[in-house]
């Protein structure tokens, strides 16, 4: 439990939060529209389409924690849940399927 | 490391590329309109109905699989958000330690708390002008 008294003993640094923060974003945005054209060259629709973000999105939440955050979550992330596992997953669906339903149109139609 | 990550975003996307194309060279073919028998272990309504050839599909996975690690392993590394690991690392690392500006760098985050001037002696001060107004009277 996360109270005003440990934060006191053990104070974290916002610049780093915020820095931290601003990377898993990036990542976020980029692999998302990556997924998108995979989506769209497979030529996935509707259900599974989503599947497949989801399914993609927990790989790369895998990768930073093992490769960027040395498998130690909770040392780079205030609430390794939402920040890491479950962070900006939905900031990145728009792009998702904006990526996806072009190159559907592409290979598709 | 950052050389062996442009090289995997570098394949991923040359991959990538060759896969889409494939795929739109596929779905030119009269036969790529029919639709794919249905699935027979999943429901209706997660069945992925692929139509495509399986090289071209696990092209398309193994590219965005590669270009996920590349993008992973070229972003900036995390930064610590505990004071103690920040600052610790801070004074451990050089190029923190040097003086970029007054007050900037320096690897102490306490500095200015730990170096501060002390309290002036106003009295002497006033005592050693005095003094001063004194001399230049004489003088």
């Amino acid at each position: 439990m996360i109270d005003e008294k440990e934060l006191a003993i053990h104070p974290i640094v916002p610049d780093s939060v915020q820095h931290n923060a601003r990377i898993v974003s990036n990542i976020r945005a980029l692999t998302a529209s990556l997924f998108g054209v995979a989506a769209g060259t497979l030529g996935l629709e509707s259900l599974p389409g989503f599947i497949f973000y989801f399914f993609g999105t927990a790989i790369v939440s895998f990768f930073i924690y093992s490769l960027k955050a040395d498998s130690k979550a909770e040392s780079y992330f205030f609430s390794p849940m939402g920040d890491l596992w479950a962070g900006d997953m939905f900031g990145g669906l728009m792009s998702f399927v904006l990526t996806w339903t072009l190159f559907y149109g592409l290979c598709k139609a | 490391m950052a050389l062996v990550a442009n090289a995997i975003n570098v394949l991923g996307i040359l991959f990538l590329s060759h896969a889409v194309y494939s795929a739109w060279e596929h779905s030119l073919l009269p036969s790529s309109s029919l639709p794919p028998s249905p699935s027979s272990i999943l429901p209706q309504a997660l069945d992925p109905k692929i139509n495509l050839p399986l090289d071209i599909v696990l092209e398309t996975l193994a590219s965005v699989f590669f270009l996920c690690l590349g993008v992973v392993l070229s972003s900036p590394s995390l930064k610590p958000i505990q004071w103690s690991a920040w600052a610790g690392r801070l004074e451990r690392c050089k190029e923190a330690r040097k003086y970029t500006e007054f007050g900037v760098g320096g690897g102490n985050p306490y500095e200015n708390l730990e170096e501060r001037p002390g309290f002036l002696d106003i009295r002497g001060a006033n005592r050693d002008f005095a003094e001063w107004i004194r001399h230049s009277k004489t003088t």
